[in-house]
């Protein structure tokens, strides 16, 4: 690639046009924040673009309103917690078992490899009702142990990608630390988990994304009595009450999409790296 | 050397899954410490050991707050959890379905009458020998299959058109002048011909059909037609209905939207709270809505300047009083425990006797609750409601109950909304009625 | 020889992974094939009702609709997503100026969930119609079909786009030196050599855009939850609504055949997916 192009009125053009996408592409997300700013009553489906006036502006009120009124601090630990487990408990486990699977490779983990690739093709809304009902007997129905439930409906991509990485590291390496009297834990600890860790990384941010975002999987799930998710959340908003609160809604939606903004922000270069990875295996 | 090692890196492993389970603790306590009801259902059911709990799936989300509150008295005095949920307005039924799954059921949840009662049947606890059922006012209020009690009703209700007797007055007219649809219609035409000039923006508050809102349209309104029809037959129920008077629900559907604050276009995104909000700032006369509003309403005007006017119907006019009825019947779960069972009686039986629990109902929820220990509502729109009966009237009884299905009333729904903003035609809401009807009868025979 | 030393550790190994996959998928999805030929409301009282419920899936229309819908839906979605996703790829790799800054804002709806997307695009989107005047998404099959094809694009342009670049930057300068030597204008080499190079970018988008739409819940249920009358409802949206929305012991077994449909097709799509990546492959 010839990165320094001469400044052509053609790459001028594109340029001052990508940026002009680029402002239309940021625009829906500015529009929730301008809107949070109004009072209720300004939203209007045709007021939408107005931008906050004397009379409409009332500051951080909404964000208040959303934070006390709908208990949102807590919606947020909840998909905190959830997504933290979720994923830390996904890429130890997977990680481990697909080199066991790769590397063991005998009848047994060729079944279990086979299905997790089958896994991945089937719809949720098959297995909704009744993993919400097995989720509910084993009472794996809180934020705290939901991260199992996730465990078991994420192993399918995760096996699968691990294993593919697994698969490129020469065996050399690990027959030596073998001879060198090093247990398979060892190995795994030592060896495989600092050659896997792009993929680890990959693969948590794909699952990341996943679980923070997810909807239906915790609304079935989860003990409603006492949990909800900020997604579940920001749905319950609009028809409890048999109102709308649309300033507090969109004010949710602004505190859950600006950490993962700034998370992407931050972590950017892992992320789009995560993608193509997660992109060339699957 | 090398295993030491690994003990290390497996110590840290274990530590930090151990970390994350150390913040999973500190959550729930700091959690169930911020949220009352969470932390009095915790410490009593920790208190209580054995005895049974209660976990009430709400129907009524106006009234969410205060059946928290009344919840929380109720633990707070006889130690018994009590757990209240309410569905977010539209999806009572889709929690409903998903809660009785689960093995933490609720135990008391409700129906709408026959039709949702043949649904929910074989899980309704037969409640002819309960306490509660010994103080209902009349025994029309027992929702019964052959010789069982399955539901109890716990409110009546009554709707038709809120009015804002100021501004009505201010247009040169008074409540008592309106007392058939044409005079309904020529004042509310007048008033949105001299809307600029009275400071409104227009007669009726928007007829929203947002899902917080079109309940007041595709099922109350929809009564009307259905009640005339009814009596005109002399049935209570049928599989097939005709859709006789429906020509006269386009003309007061036709009147709300025309004489109507905002565009028809608009009203497919116009909440509940719109249509209140309109009326609360004055900027509607009219806004077609229940006795479950009085909480809210009141906290803006004084009883004196509100009324409630029947939704005449151009039928039977001078007869026509308000719309009463129910559609809230409480049922007791049979599948759960029986001390939850018992638990579970105790409380209705405590909301409906006690003086806190119906001093709750009827004055906080600003309920009418049929039951002989009531407090004597506060309720303006429930008093105008007896002087309207008491005046000769007839009021109009609640048929959506016979409704054939949710499903049927969002297929009404959708067409109304499509009629309103011109993308659908009248022919669309009669089929969506009669043949709807027609078909959801059907289906559920299956 | 670490295959063997390794097989007896498989309970610290696979044990726990294994046993979560147990519970969270092979056995719900046994016993949600097994429940599709039943009748129930709750597991408690389950009765077998044979192939039923099967029969009882056209009972009413909206399958038919929801899965013509879907149809419709993912292959255009699909199209223009690919499409738009590999030109503002193209116009990435040209060493332009504030590429990175484009493509970080680009990308960037990808990490917004599905109720939220709903939400933000049902804001902006019911603005524009009522501007213009046209009828609002609840209420036209038509806007709230364009509506999601919108949201969808934004979305996963982004993500698409990403995959591409990845491809792009693999076609060795080389081969565009050469064929620019041998006098081939920008839109000969993209077609000769840049498409063909990339065959395994495209088909991993088209797989992965053909399955998002055709999966698509969140979006759908929160843009315009089916309306009006059930007509903007996806295969998935239908299925939930069959399974948890109409009472009557007799729709739960119908929403489970449904599901288990639903799965077929998708594994009838995979497994096209599967062969034509494998034979381009052949050939590339």
């Amino acid at each position: 690639m010839d990165k320094k192009k001469k400044l052509s009125p053609q790459n001028i053009a594109l340029t001052v046009l990508l940026s002009l996408v680029s402002l239309v592409w940021i625009y829906p997300v500015f529009n929730i924040v301008i809107n949070s700013l109004k009072e209720n009553r300004f939203i209007t489906t045709a007021g939408v673009f107005e931008l906050p006036k004397s009379e409409s502006f009332i500051g951080i009120a909404n964000y208040i309103e959303s934070i006390n009124g709908m208990d949102f601090l807590r919606s947020f630990w909840y998909s905190l917690i959830i997504t933290v487990s979720s994923v830390c408990l996904i890429m130890l486990c997977c990680s481990m078992a697909a080199w066991y699977v790769v590397r063991v490779n005998n009848l047994f983990a060729k079944i279990f490899y086979y299905l997790c690739i089958f896994s991945m093709v089937v719809p949720f809304q098959m297995v909704m009702f009744t993993l919400a009902n097995t989720a509910d007997r084993l009472h794996l129905n809180t934020p705290y142990n939901i991260c199992v439930i996730y465990l078991g409906f994420g192993a399918g991509l995760a096996v699968f990608m691990f294993s593919g990485f697994v698969r490129s590291i020469p065996l050399e390496i690990e027959e030596a630390a073998m001879i060198d009297g090093c247990s398979p834990l060892q190995i795994y600890f030592h060896i495989i988990i600092p050659i896997l860790k792009p993929t680890i990384i990959s693969t948590a941010i794909l699952d990341t994304m996943w679980v923070w975002n997810d909807y239906l999987l915790p609304t079935l799930v989860l003990d409603i009595k006492k949990y909800r998710t900020i997604p579940m959340a920001i749905q319950y908003f609009r028809g409890s009450f048999g109102t709308v609160n649309m300033g507090a809604m969109m004010a949710s939606i602004v505190i859950d999409i600006v950490p993962i903004i700034v998370l992407y922000l931050i972590c950017q270069k892992y992320i789009i790296e995560g993608v193509v990875a997660g992109a060339v295996k699957g | 050397m090398k295993m030491k090692k690994f003990f290390a890196m497996g110590l840290s492993a274990v530590l930090s899954l151990g970390v994350l389970a150390g913040c999973g603790n500190t959550g729930t306590a700091t959690s169930a410490g911020t949220d009352g009801s969470t932390d009095t259902t915790a410490s009593a059911a920790a208190a209580n050991g054995a005895a049974g709990k209660v976990y009430y799936l709400n129907f009524k989300p106006e009234q969410d707050p205060q059946w928290q509150e009344l919840a929380k008295t109720y633990t707070e005095k006889t130690g018994v959890p009590v757990t209240v949920v309410t569905a977010a307005s539209g999806e009572y039924e889709t929690t409903l379905m998903s809660e009785m799954a689960k093995s933490d059921a609720p135990t008391l949840f409700q129906v709408n009458g026959p039709v949702g009662l043949a649904n929910w049947k074989d899980y309704c606890y037969d409640l002819s020998s309960a306490p509660i059922a010994n103080e209902l006012t009349s025994d029309a209020f027992a929702l019964k299959d052959g010789d069982a009690t399955y539901g109890i009703a716990y409110v009546i209700e009554s709707y038709g058109i809120i009015t804002n007797k100021k501004l009505l007055e201010k247009a040169g007219y008074k409540v008592e002048d309106i007392n058939s649809f044409d005079k309904l219609k020529e004042v509310a035409d007048d008033i949105q011909a001299r809307k600029g000039e009275l400071g409104v923006k227009g007669a009726f508050a928007s007829t929203g059909m947002d899902g917080s809102s079109d309940w007041r349209f595709k099922t109350h309104l929809a009564n009307l037609p259905i009640y005339y029809e009814y009596q005109k037959d002399g049935i209570g129920s049928t599989d097939a209905i005709k859709g006789e008077f429906l020509d006269k629900y386009k003309a007061v559907f036709d009147l709300y939207i025309t004489d109507s604050t905002c565009d028809p276009k608009e009203l497919a995104a116009k909440t509940g709270d719109d249509a209140r909000a309109e009326f609360v700032n004055g900027e509607a006369v009219f806004y077609q809505n229940g006795s479950w509003e009085y909480s809210s309403l009141s906290e803006k005007f004084s009883d004196d300047d509100l009324a409630m006017i029947p939704i005449y119907f151009g039928v039977d006019d001078a007869k026509q009083g308000l719309c009463t009825g129910t559609e809230n019947f409480w049922c007791v779960n049979k599948e759960a425990a029986q001390e939850d069972i018992d638990a579970t009686l105790e409380f209705i039986n405590w909301c409906v006797t006690s003086e806190e629990g119906t001093k709750c109902m009827g004055e906080d929820m600003g309920f009418v609750i049929p039951f002989k220990k009531a407090v004597e509502s506060k309720n303006v729109f429930v008093k105008q409601d007896n002087e309207i009966t008491a005046s000769g009237k007839t009021p109009v009884s609640w048929n959506f109950p016979t409704m054939p299905s949710e499903n049927w009333k969002n297929g009404v729904g959708s067409a109304l909304t499509a009629y309103a903003a011109g993308t659908g035609d009248w022919d669309g809401v009669v089929t969506a009625f009669v043949d709807g009807w027609k078909t959801e009868y059907a289906l559920s025979a299956h | 020889m670490i295959g063997k030393m390794t097989k007896k550790y498989w309970p610290i190994f696979i044990l726990p992974t294994f046993a979560a996959f147990l519970i969270g998928f092979v056995w719900p999805f046994i016993w949600g094939i097994y429940l599709s030929f039943c009748k129930f409301t709750t597991v408690g009282n389950v009765k077998f009702v044979g192939f039923d419920n099967y029969k009882n899936i056209f009972i009413d229309n909206t399958f038919t609709h929801a899965f013509g819908f879907s149809v419709k839906f993912t292959i255009v979605s699909s199209v223009l997503i690919n499409l738009l996703a590999f030109i503002v790829a193209l116009l990435l790799t040209r060493g332009l100026k504030g590429t990175n800054i484009f493509r970080t804002v680009f990308f960037m709806p990808n990490l917004i969930g599905g109720i939220v997307l709903g939400y933000i695009w049902q804001t902006i989107l019911n603005g524009v119609l009522s501007v213009m005047g046209q009828p609002l998404l609840q209420l036209s099959e038509k806007n709230g079909f364009w509506g999601m094809i919108i949201l969808l694009c934004w979305q996963q342009i982004g993500y698409m786009m990403i995959i591409y670049i990845a491809g792009l930057n693999n076609v060795s300068p080389d081969y565009i030196e050469a064929a620019k030597i041998d006098g081939a204008t920008d839109f000969e080499t993209l077609i000769k050599i840049k498409v063909p190079m990339i065959m395994p970018s495209i088909t991993i988008c088209t797989f992965l855009t053909l399955t998002n739409g055709f999966k698509m819940f969140d979006q759908n249920i929160s843009l315009t939850a089916g309306e009006p009358a059930k007509n903007s409802q996806l295969l998935a949206l239908n299925i939930y609504d069959t399974f948890y929305a109409r009472s009557g012991p007799q729709w739960k077994g119908i929403g489970q055949a449904k599901a288990v449909v639903f799965f077929l097709v998708v594994v009838i799509i995979s497994l096209i997916q599967l062969k034509f990546t494998r034979s381009k492959e052949v050939q590339a």
